[in-house]
């Protein structure tokens, strides 16, 4: 096909795959015009509101609700007693465990929910929750993880107490969720035993939130007179939500219906089912009228998906060159008081066997135990449940401390030991097969660009004057898409994805996705997809989704999969409808399919120029002329399981100057190159890497979710916890190369969580390479300035000489 | 969240005087600001509150007393209080122990170890200031008692006394006097001027 000025034009018009064109969606937003759940106001609405423990683990004696109840305004209170009736005071969890709606008759964690308030407006039923009298007998708390499984330990759930099995294999004492292994463990054993070097350090990933600006909530409705359900919510997995409403609540599926309206960020924030939802659509149904429940700010912090407390111990083997011949990791993983993760059901460390990485490691094993701890349950959030976070921070610290111990530099390491381009697709020791990566091409890129070798030679002559300054490197491979559904699945539903597209008959688009968008674009993304693929403007795109009775059935938005597997069942029902435009093309050319050729937005008949039929004129041909046999109408829709995950990739280099009397960690500079295959909309895919970029500087130097010994959550409100603004965040400089994913139907793999992935790591790493000059070798983040100083003056370091 | 707070106050009065108030549980809880015994269950188990008002907001922790220890030979006593606020947002035990020891001169000293835990809101709120805030009470305990000794007389035992209207034990705790006594400490200390004791 040639391309002449004329089709070049055209392309540039459709604002396709590869166009840096604004979001749709901003204009509304950047009006105001957004529609959160809290904005929407329903006639009759009623406010809900939590009575939450004060305590960490406490057994409830009593609760008198009558002052409560006696306030003007309030409708009702209501207890775990009021829902057993019911069958709702517990729920299932995404996990395979339970997670108690109201507490029955003990609290396993701080600010569980206790009881909940229904009343005319938010203000009467925050009133009256003070009024909710609760007598607690306080008991013996667990939050150090390490303690969990002593043989002494406090039981946190006597509900579980004489079963061998959480819903995720055996137990061995009754605060054991599961053990998970994965590996060769004999193989890897021989790896150490014959290891030239082998170097162990323990890593802990510390208990952070995501903190979404908009934090979570519902109105649910009950229709008495219809019989059905409509629940409004903040939800990144709206149709999931749907079937567990019906197994809950026993009202058929088709009397379901759940909707995600604007979103104001997710992070996996918004993946579970929460106590507040349970409750408000329980009152709704009870009460016959629409009751709406919002988070605080206090709530979210310190009630729904955390992510991470996960530690881990790592072992590197390797030879004295710096090649590694093996890895081990042992973890024990904080799951809080219930087991609320959201992991794929086969894999309790979710996906957290990608900590081989980059590197090409023969050998490796991977033990994790799950414990129950009295914390806040639901680690979803930031790929918690994934775990593809914690396993890169793994690799990516280990790599550097075996550059340290071998007094190589932490560049050359990585080269000498990275899986290369020839040797895709690739069998992972611990069982996965990359799809693609080229990573030599893009950390010589990078380190190009930065002049990796004029910063070293500048970090020795500061050595050389007692400056802190440190270079972190961090070259990761992500793993996303999830998932095959023979490999993944949630509750026994495969993880596909769809997309179901009409073009209407003059010729523009509605499609719908079982995804839902929680601020990353996918209504301009999408779009730009339909529009590469059927010849039609992405201006005259609508992308609808969240509304469980008009999209198809989805698995939602999380863990980078909406491009990986809504794009492909995009892209796919795209190629459905062009096939069939292709049929009509050739009816009304009257020549044979064969004849034709696709050209930007149009059919056209070989070697005859002027014979063709656009893309508009088949849409409207499709509602009056096709040919005969064939049903009218353009539309398709696509359930997509991919082959595969994904594997996007990069390489970040970060340079920190150090105080060394104050401990203030300054980053002069962070250079990010993000491969993620095809690039759709080059502006989006920056600017989710600037946002999952502010969001790993946010973990690596600040955020911390810390309990004292009594369970007491300290630091859960903006007084204490970290939310980077403009003044904190570093100016970022980002870039990319092109590895297209072989499987995926656009060669695009998913991108939005790799900064976050491998930025931690590179931040951790930089100022842990400041501190190895001067014999210090790890420090845990977060790299607050105070914790930077108490490492400074542990070592003497902030001495005035 | 806990902290262990140790304070010596000196007091004008004979050893035996300071020794009869400190078995009279109720004369000690009341010289605790907002405290006060509400029902005695038994010999060594009370039940109490204590009123604290942070300006308009008032909140009242009921709980429980209980003596472990009296030992009049050394003049030293040891109890435990534990309570919740009633509103059910906050948890604060206190393990006391306390003792009078004689300075001569007619004179004695009162010495107080307390160990203060707090749970719920207050330890995720206040839990950065439970050092100071804890100083400040005991401060005013000291004070409190200190005059209620003296008040009682040198020779009276066991019984108080009926005391001026300007000694009554504050009814609640003023927590925004007490913030402002804890600042107004907090710069003194910066300038050198007074410690406090202890």
């Amino acid at each position: 096909m040639a391309s002449t000025a004329e089709t070049v034009e055209r392309e540039q018009r459709l604002e396709g795959v590869g166009c840096a064109r604004k979001r749709k969606e901003d204009p509304r937003f950047i009006q105001g015009k957004g529609n959160y759940v809290d904005d929407i106001k329903l006639p009759g609405m009623l406010f809900a509101a939590m009575v939450r423990s004060p305590f960490g683990h406490a057994r409830i004696r009593s609760i008198n609700k009558e002052a409560a109840l006696a306030l003007p305004g309030v409708h009702a209170v209501l207890t775990a007693d009021d829902l057993k009736p019911l069958k709702l005071h517990w729920m299932p969890t995404l996990a395979g465990d339970q997670q108690a709606v109201l507490a029955d008759e003990k609290v396993c964690f701080q600010y569980q929910e206790v009881a909940v308030v229904i009343a005319d407006d938010r203000y009467v039923a925050a009133d009256a929750a003070e009024l909710v009298e609760v007598d607690y007998e306080e008991l013996p708390v667990i939050v150090d993880p390490k303690k969990a499984m002593d043989p002494e330990a406090p039981v946190i759930r006597e509900d579980l107490v004489g079963k061998d099995d959480a819903g995720q294999g055996r137990r061995s004492h009754n605060n054991h969720i599961f053990t998970w292994e994965v590996g060769d463990r004999a193989a890897t054993e021989q790896a150490f035993t014959d290891a030239e070097v082998t170097i162990r350090q323990e890593l802990l990933n510390p208990r952070v939130h995501p903190c979404p600006l908009e934090t979570c909530g519902c109105v649910a409705s009950f229709d008495k007179a219809r019989g059905d359900l409509t629940v409004y919510m903040t939800s990144q997995a709206p149709h999931v939500v749907r079937t567990v409403v019906t197994l809950l609540s026993g009202l058929p599926e088709s009397k379901v219906r759940i909707v995600s309206p604007d979103i104001g960020g997710g992070f996996g924030n918004k993946v579970g089912v929460y106590p507040g939802y349970v409750v408000s659509i329980v009152a709704s149904i009870v009460l016959g009228r629409p009751v709406k429940w919002i988070e605080s700010r206090i709530d979210n912090l310190s009630t729904t998906a955390f992510a991470r407390d996960y530690h881990m111990v790592g072992e590197l083997a390797a030879d004295r060159d710096g090649r590694i011949k093996g890895l081990r990791v042992n973890v024990l993983a904080d799951h809080g008081a219930f087991n609320s993760h959201a992991q794929p059901t086969k894999w309790p460390a979710g996906l957290f066997s990608i900590c081989t990485g980059s590197y090409d490691i023969p050998a490796a094993h991977v033990h994790v135990d799950g414990v129950y701890t009295n914390k806040a349950p639901g680690g979803v959030a930031y790929r918690c449940s994934f775990r593809v976070t914690e396993a890169v921070h793994l690799i990516e610290r280990m790599i550097d401390l075996l550059a340290r111990e071998l007094n190589m530099d932490k560049a050359e390491i990585r080269f000498r030991n990275f899986i290369q381009p020839e040797q895709f697709p690739y069998q992972s020791a611990l069982g996965w097969e990359y799809d693609s990566g080229d990573y030599p091409t893009a950390l010589k890129k990078v380190l190009e660009a930065v002049d990796y070798e004029g910063l070293r030679k500048e970090q020795a002559e500061k050595r050389a004057r007692g400056e802190l300054m440190g270079i972190g490197i961090c070259t990761f491979t992500e793993i996303v898409g999830a998932g095959p559904s023979k490999a993944c699945d949630i509750l026994g539903v495969g993880m596909f994805d769809s997309a179901e597209i009409r073009v209407h008959p003059t010729g523009s688009v509605i499609a719908r996705m079982g995804t839902i968008t929680q601020g990353q674009g996918h209504q301009t993304t999408y779009a730009q997809i339909i529009a590469s693929e059927l010849g039609i403007p992405s201006d005259d795109i609508q992308i609808e989704e969240g509304d469980t009775s008009t999209a198809p059935y989805g698995l939602g938005t999380y863990g980078s999969r909406s491009t990986p597997v809504g794009g492909a069942a995009t892209a796919m029902a795209a190629r459905k409808i062009r096939a069939k435009a292709r049929k009509i093309a050739a009816h009304l050319l009257e020549v044979s399919e064969e004849d034709l050729e696709w050209e930007v937005d149009r059919f056209k008949v070989k070697g005859l120029p002027g014979q063709e039929k656009t893309m508009q004129e088949l849409a409207w041909a499709a509602y009056n002329d096709v040919p005969e046999g064939m049903e009218m109408g353009l539309e398709a829709v696509d359930y997509y399981d991919p082959p595969n995950f994904t594997f996007p990739f990069g390489a970040y280099v970060c340079v920190v100057d150090i105080d060394r009397f104050t401990g203030e960690t300054h980053v002069r500079r962070f250079y990010a190159l993000d491969d993620c295959g095809t690039r759709i909309n080059p502006m989006i895919i920056e600017g989710q890497i600037h946002g999952g970029l502010a969001e790993a500087f946010a973990v690596a130097m600040g955020q911390l979710l810390h309990y004292d010994e009594g369970g007491n959550l300290q630091g859960n409100s903006f007084l204490d916890y970290f939310v980077p603004t403009a003044v904190e965040t570093p100016r970022w400089e980002t870039d990319y190369t092109v590895t297209t994913s072989p499987h995926h139907p656009l060669g695009a793999k998913g991108v939005a969580e790799s900064p976050h992935v491998g930025g931690i790591p590179c931040f951790t790493n930089a100022v842990n390479d400041a501190f190895n000059q001067f014999g210090v070798t790890h420090v845990d983040m977060p790299h607050t300035a105070f914790s930077t100083w108490k490492t400074l003056h542990a070592n003497g370091l902030d001495k005035r000489s | 969240m806990q902290v262990t707070v140790e304070k010596t106050f000196p007091i004008e009065a004979p050893a035996s005087s300071a020794w009869a108030l400190l078995e009279d549980i109720r004369a000690v809880a009341e010289c605790m600001p907002g405290a006060e015994v509400t029902e005695q269950i038994d010999e060594h188990h009370y039940k109490g509150q204590v009123r604290v008002k942070v300006g308009p907001a008032a909140a009242t922790f009921k709980g429980d007393i209980e003596v472990r220890s009296v030992d009049p030979d050394s003049r030293q006593i040891a109890l435990t209080g534990k309570g919740t606020d009633v509103k059910g947002t906050s948890g604060a035990s206190m393990d006391l122990s306390a003792r009078v020891v004689d300075a001569g001169d007619g004179r004695c000293e009162l010495t107080g170890t307390a160990e203060v835990s707090v749970s719920g809101k207050m330890a995720t709120f206040g839990g950065r200031m439970m050092n100071q805030v804890s100083d400040q009470i005991l401060r005013q305990f000291g004070a409190n008692f200190g005059e209620r000794v003296a008040a009682s007389g040198d020779s009276a035992a066991g019984e108080p006394s009926s005391e001026p209207a300007a000694d009554r034990p504050q009814r609640e705790l003023n927590a925004l006097a007490l913030l402002w006594s804890i600042i107004a400490g907090f710069f003194r200390s910066l300038l050198g001027r007074g410690k406090s004791t202890g």
